[in-house]
């Protein structure tokens, strides 16, 4: 086994600290309207990576793999400028944050490109995560799988957590996406934008949920 | 130089929030500059009643979310609560001083030493008086326990100073200390406890 398969397996597991865990990026409040439940949880899921990461994480990530410095920091800002919602903006902002905290504390260099974009409040986790991974000495296409599984593990944990789903469930289901996981985490031309309009997630990330138990 | 951060856990309604809401005129009175950062459990309310006390600046309260897992968030993914720490320290570079308050959890909660320099585990009477001969790690590891509520421990049935003793039995003569938040009491010699052990100031 290689180091960095090594490394992207340490990095993509849920003990890997960065925040994540917080974020439900819309499943609370479409579970709690009745728009997803646990017969179509998996169905969410797939349509999230096809959708979301596909289209939007997936390009973001790969900006912040492939570029550096002004041109990195450049990318974030096209980044933020291409979430027009305040509110899922700002959260990806909060997320990214986490994850540049870990990565101090884990003492792994950053960019400065990338800490330039931090510290002017762009420093979105797509992005950072690109520069996190390639830091971390993986491949482009090894920190996509592992951005594609940590988003799909991250969403099936919630759902354990809310008690829709349970451990072992969430895990079978998992298996069952493993080959979408490896179909969608194929690199981006490098002039690709990040674009995407998901109605059900968007929506659902914008509502407001009495009694929310996830960042969003 | 950075602000100490010192964690604030312990079980739902043993009176975190209250030991800050008190705590904060004392640390005003004594000059210490403050920000909070909290971890409800759902939404925001804890940061909400602090910042509505009026006692800080409400922007020197920050609040995470806790993602239904109010032990991950302070202790196997402190990230979060340490990016908005280092938030604050940015905003506000003269700050002496960061509470973490703890979603409630049980007694098995801890803080990471990643996060903080140092924590308070609160517990109250009212949660029985066997909760120290429990023992776990809350009890057993923060640096100082907080006994809160001890005004109620005869309409409870608690012998309270053999709960006191016997919380520093087992925590083999680390700090404990009885409060009654909501009154004031006790609060003084915990913010004089975190200057002598923590502030150093």
């Amino acid at each position: 086994m290689s180091l960095s398969t090594i490394r992207a397996m340490q990095l993509a597991d849920s003990g890997f600290p960065s925040g994540v865990f917080a974020y439900s990026w819309g499943l609370e409040t479409a579970l709690a309207d009745g728009q997803v439940c646990k017969r179509t949880l998996t169905d969410w899921v797939a349509a999230e990576l096809r959708t979301r990461w596909l289209r939007f994480d997936r390009v973001a990530l790969a900006g912040g793999f492939r570029l550096a410095g002004e041109a990195l920091t450049d990318w974030f800002h096209t980044v933020d400028t291409l979430m027009p919602v305040e509110r899922n903006r700002r959260e990806s902002a909060e997320a990214g944050d986490a994850l540049f905290a870990s990565a101090r504390a884990l003492r792994i260099s950053m960019d400065p490109g990338a800490e330039a974009a931090q510290a002017s409040g762009t420093g979105h986790f797509s992005v950072a995560h690109g520069v996190f991974l390639r830091a971390c000495g993986l491949t482009l296409t090894e920190a996509l799988e592992t951005s594609a599984l940590s988003m799909a593990r991250g969403a099936f944990s919630a759902a354990v957590r809310l008690g829709v789903s349970g451990a072992i469930t969430t895990q079978r289901d998992l298996l069952a996406l493993a080959p979408l996981l490896s179909e969608l985490a194929v690199a981006p031309a490098p002039d690709d934008l990040p674009s995407g309009f998901m109605p059900l997630s968007d929506v659902a990330l914008m509502r407001p949920h009495e009694g929310r138990l996830f960042i969003n | 130089m950075t602000a100490a951060r010192v964690g604030i856990g312990g079980p739902v309604g043993s009176g975190k929030t209250a030991l800050i809401e008190a705590m904060l005129g004392v640390l005003a009175e004594t000059g210490i500059e403050t920000a909070v950062i909290t971890n409800d459990l759902v939404t925001d309310e804890d940061a909400e009643r602090l910042r509505k006390g009026g006692k800080l600046a409400p922007d020197r309260v920050r609040a995470v979310q806790a993602g239904a897992c109010p032990h991950t968030v302070i202790r196997e993914d402190p990230t979060l609560n340490m990016a908005a720490a280092d938030r604050l320290e940015a905003d506000y570079p003269g700050l002496d001083l960061i509470l973490l308050e703890s979603g409630g959890d049980n007694l098995a909660s801890t803080f990471s030493p990643n996060l903080v320099d140092y924590w308070i585990f609160v517990i109250d009477v009212a949660g029985g008086d066997d909760i120290p001969r429990k023992k776990g790690p809350g009890i057993l590891q923060a640096n100082l326990l907080v006994i809160n509520k001890a005004d109620l421990a005869p309409h409870v049935g608690v012998d309270f100073p053999r709960m006191l003793a016997e919380a520093t039995e087992v925590r083999g003569g680390s700090a404990v200390l009885p409060t009654v938040c909501r009154k004031g009491e006790g609060v003084v010699e915990v913010v004089e406890h975190l200057r002598r052990e923590v502030l150093f100031k």
